[in-house]
């Protein structure tokens, strides 16, 4: 054995120096040489897949803002991650949650994430679908709040347009599940205005409501009436987003409306 | 000259160099692959279910927060980005970019340990390789024969060459076998989506295309090879001019992670560009990772590595045939 | 004894600006044992590894059977095998693998001949251990051996005996003889030790601050500092007497100081006792080679 480990180091070196050189030589070619044909790519498109590998349990798809991520809570857990908890006292049921929300997301943003595959197949699947949106439509996703009328009948009709467009895009991937609309509170309540920001706000939730009392199996959620009283006290340091009390409230309300 | 080339050969053999790197990464292969077991008992645990769509997406949705948060910088937020593009593009195609199996473990193991782990295990071999015969004597017995210096020197070389190239192979096939006894020995064909180019901001997927796994191994691991090459190459140089093997050592050492500090943050200063321990990460150009330095392509760090290498092995050869040895 | 074996002309080296060899010429014919003396930092290993192809000379020239080493320097050294300082050999091979390492190295090497060395230097039954459980003269024969391999004209050895028993000395010594006498080598010994030329050389070039003072037989060496020293009555007399025939100096206490030329001495005594002189004393005193360098180098030390 000791004999013969340098001859046979030297052979099999020499053939591993061959088989690198041949891949250098592949790689340059195919790197450098044969650009421009993505030939293969055209074949490789999604083969139609088993969409149900949620079987046996109750799918909850979370779609929206920084209200459905979870935004000023401190455990990181959102209304969606109570809820969770909610449902899980209430029955043995076997929960799947997708939460998709992104910080920031308007309602002309959800409604392009609604074109990802995946997204996609995840609301076909999907018993429920829960959505924040909005917010960020009239809040500037921010803490101010432009009080020009004629710029927030403009986000409004835009809003109302896209909300539109994303219940029906729902509908048509998901003609059974229900979609729970997780209605707007008004954060500056306790400032200055606060009687017209509140108007602005019930206006912008009557709207909403109204659209989708035209829709089959889709449910507003009021919140307004959650924050109104004591807002301090269950908002985040921000001043905008709830914390982890405001969350529970919002989980509260929608675990008692789903039911199977 | 074969014989000469024998004779280094059986000095790296005998001091038993090779055996002590294919431990080292047999360890750390099997330390990997337990890590990247536990991680994927952990997934299954949290999801419930394995689909790697779903974990594709919520990865997305997670880089998708962390770009809307104020706190990251620029260049950060743009990797953020074409990472984002690229997972959606699996997403789209359906290609799973982690599919189990031991051939991606061994893909992603050697993505892993080119610009580091790879090129220490390569020193092993090449930082002594003239330098021990000068502390230990026998470079006298060596220059003494009717052998002309730069035969010797090239004989050293070729032995060198050979090392890496075995080391190399020794790496893939290791982390294949040792990580196949958990994940399986399967996935030689999977589909692998490479041709990903960075220009600016975007992810351009013009000569993207799908190749099967092997293919896509072969090219990484000849990369992975070239890179060694080159690293070996600078070490050798080193050892021709540093007399003390672990003041050679070290020298390498500093620059090697030097370099994986600065990758990371050098995106600023155009011209590092042009150190050979930036341009080590070439497998990052196959998979579509952003380089380190705006504007560098695969092809830019070949020519740097290689212009690197060429200037070393002059080094060595012309110091090593003038050198007076007292 | 008539072939040159190996040819230095003009020897020299600088470092920067400093030369620290400053013109060597010596030549080595067929069959002698040639010494290198001097002390240490004189210049022996500087010209020893400008001999084996290791230091570049800064000018001069090197011929090593015939061929120019700087011009032909692989056909130069097939005719040489060496050991420069300690034998480093690669300790974690066997000895038998470090002499396959460097036949590999030299044109044509066969078994045979590889055997015949190792018996020569009676390592038969060590031959297949690891040299790193070898003592320091088995290194040093592994070392003849290895130089050897090469059927070389001219064997090069610095300081052959360092750091052996004196047991092992004598035995390096009688080897090197061997080699020389019986198969016609030529060999180059460097030692600082004047015992150890004393006895093993045929011929000694003595080096000093860089430079050959002297290349001599060492017995003409030798025969050259042989003295008489006398004791005469009457003094002046004998001094005239001697001085006519051969060179006289003054010694101490009285005492007249010439040459020792065998037969001739015993001719001048006669010579004295036939004038009438009275020899009280004829003292032939042969010193070492320690007092010849001495008196050549100026008093500079040596072991």
């Amino acid at each position: 054995m000791k004999k013969y480990s340098v001859g046979f180091t030297l052979f099999l070196s020499i053939l591993s120096l061959g088989l690198m050189l041949v891949g250098f030589g592949w790689t340059i070619q195919n790197q450098f040489l044969n650009n421009g044909t993505p030939s293969a790519m055209e074949q490789a498109k999604p083969v139609e897949d088993k969409t149900t590998n949620d079987q046996g349990s109750k799918v909850i798809v979370a779609l929206g803002d920084s209200l459905t991520r979870g935004m000023g809570d401190d455990t990181g857990k959102g209304y969606i991650g109570y809820l969770v908890d909610e449902l899980g006292d209430k029955s043995k049921e076997k929960i799947t949650i997708h939460n998709y929300g992104v910080n920031g997301y308007r309602s002309i943003q959800l409604l392009e994430q609604l074109r990802q595959v995946e997204i996609q197949r995840k609301i076909q699947s999907a018993d429920y679908i829960l959505i924040t949106i909005g917010g960020n439509d009239l809040f500037q996703s921010g803490e101010t709040m432009d009080l020009d009328e004629k710029k927030i009948a403009q986000a409004k009709a835009g809003y109302l347009k896209n909300l539109d467009s994303i219940l029906k895009e729902v509908r048509t991937l998901n003609e059974s599940a229900i979609i729970f609309h997780i209605g707007l509170y008004n954060p500056f309540i306790d400032l200055n205005d606060s009687e017209l920001t509140t108007k602005i706000v019930r206006d912008w939730n009557y709207d909403t409501n109204a659209l989708l009392d035209q829709k089959e199996k889709a449910v507003y959620v009021p919140t307004f009436d959650l924050f109104q009283l004591s807002v301090k006290d269950y908002l985040y340091t921000d001043n905008f987003h709830p914390n982890a009390e405001g969350y529970k409230l919002i989980a509260e309300r929608v675990s008692s409306l789903i039911t199977w | 000259m074969i014989s000469l080339v024998r004779n280094e050969m059986l000095k790296i053999v005998r001091k038993k160099r090779i055996l002590i790197v294919a431990g080292i990464i047999a360890v750390l292969v099997a330390l990997f692959t337990y890590s990247q077991y536990r991680d994927l008992e952990r997934r299954l645990e949290r999801f419930g279910d394995v689909d790697w769509r779903t974990t594709v997406q919520q990865q997305i949705i997670d880089m998708q927060n962390r770009l809307t948060s104020s706190g990251i910088s620029d260049e950060w937020k743009s990797e953020l980005q074409l990472t984002i593009q690229q997972q959606q593009y699996y997403l789209d195609n359906n290609v799973n970019p982690m599919e189990p199996g031991a051939p991606s473990f061994a893909r992603m193991f050697a993505e892993h340990s080119i610009n580091l782990l790879l090129p220490l295990m390569i020193m092993v071999v090449a930082a002594d390789i003239v330098s021990a015969e000068r502390t230990a004597g026998t470079v006298k017995l060596l220059l003494t024969r009717p052998v002309k210096r730069w035969k010797i020197l090239m004989s050293k070389y070729l032995a060198l060459i050979l090392s890496v190239s075995i080391i190399v192979i020794l790496f893939g096939v290791l982390s294949y076998l040792i990580s196949g006894f958990v994940f399986g020995y399967l996935g030689w064909s999977a589909p692998v989506i490479t041709g990903f180019s960075v220009a600016g901001n975007e992810l351009n997927t013009n000569a993207v295309q799908m190749i099967p796994q092997w293919q896509y191994l072969l090219m990484e691991f000849s990369l992975v090879w070239f890179v060694a090459l080159i690293v070996g190459t600078i070490t050798f140089m080193l050892s021709v001019l540093i007399r003390n093997t672990p003041a050679g050592m070290g020298v390498m050492l500093a620059a090697l992670i030097s370099g994986a500090i600065l990758s990371s943050m050098v995106a600023s200063w155009e011209s590092a560009k042009y150190l050979f321990m930036i341009n080590l990460n070439l497998t990052g150009y196959l998979s579509g990772q952003a380089p380190p330095i705006e504007g560098m392509t695969l092809g830019f760090s070949l020519i740097v590595l290689a212009v690197w290498g060429l200037a070393a092995l002059v080094v060595s050869f012309a110091v090593f045939i003038r050198q007076d040895i007292y | 004894m008539s072939e040159i074996t190996l040819s230095v002309k003009g020897l020299r080296k600088s470092i920067g600006k400093k030369e620290i060899i400053r013109g060597i010429d010596f030549d080595l014919k067929k069959g002698e044992v040639f010494g290198f003396l001097g002390p240490n930092g004189a210049g022996k290993t500087t010209t020893i590894r400008m001999l084996v192809g290791l230091i570049k000379p800064s000018a001069g020239s090197i011929e090593i059977g015939g061929y120019n080493l700087r011009n032909n320097f692989t056909k130069a050294m097939a005719q040489m095998g060496c050991i420069v300082e300690n034998p480093e050999l690669y300790s974690y091979l066997t000895g038998w693998e470090n002499l396959e390492h460097f036949a590999r190295m030299l044109p044509e090497v066969d078994r045979s001949h590889m055997n015949y060395v190792v018996k020569l230097v009676r390592l038969e039954e060590r031959i297949q251990d690891p040299v790193k459980t070898y003592s320091l003269g088995m290194r040093q024969r592994l070392g003849i051996a290895q130089a050897l391999l090469g059927k070389p004209k001219v064997l090069i050895l610095d300081e052959p005996t360092n750091g052996l028993d004196p047991m092992g000395i004598r035995e390096m010594r009688n080897f090197i003889r061997y080699l020389a006498e019986e198969d016609g080598l030529t060999v180059l010994v460097s030692s600082h030790l004047l015992s150890e030329i004393q006895l093993m050389c045929d011929r000694v070039a003595i080096i000093s601050k860089g430079s050959v003072i002297k290349v001599d037989y060492v017995e003409n060496l030798l025969a050259m500092q042989e003295k008489v020293i006398w004791q005469v009555e009457p003094r002046e007399a004998a001094k005239e007497i001697l001085s006519s025939v051969t060179d006289v100096i003054d010694g101490p206490d009285g005492t007249i100081i010439t040459p020792y030329l065998e037969i001739q001495s015993a001719n001048w005594n006669q010579m004295l006792v036939e004038k009438g002189i009275h020899v009280n004393e004829m003292n032939r005193k042969s010193p070492a080679l320690e007092d010849l360098f001495l008196e050549l180098t100026g008093g500079e030390s040596i072991d």
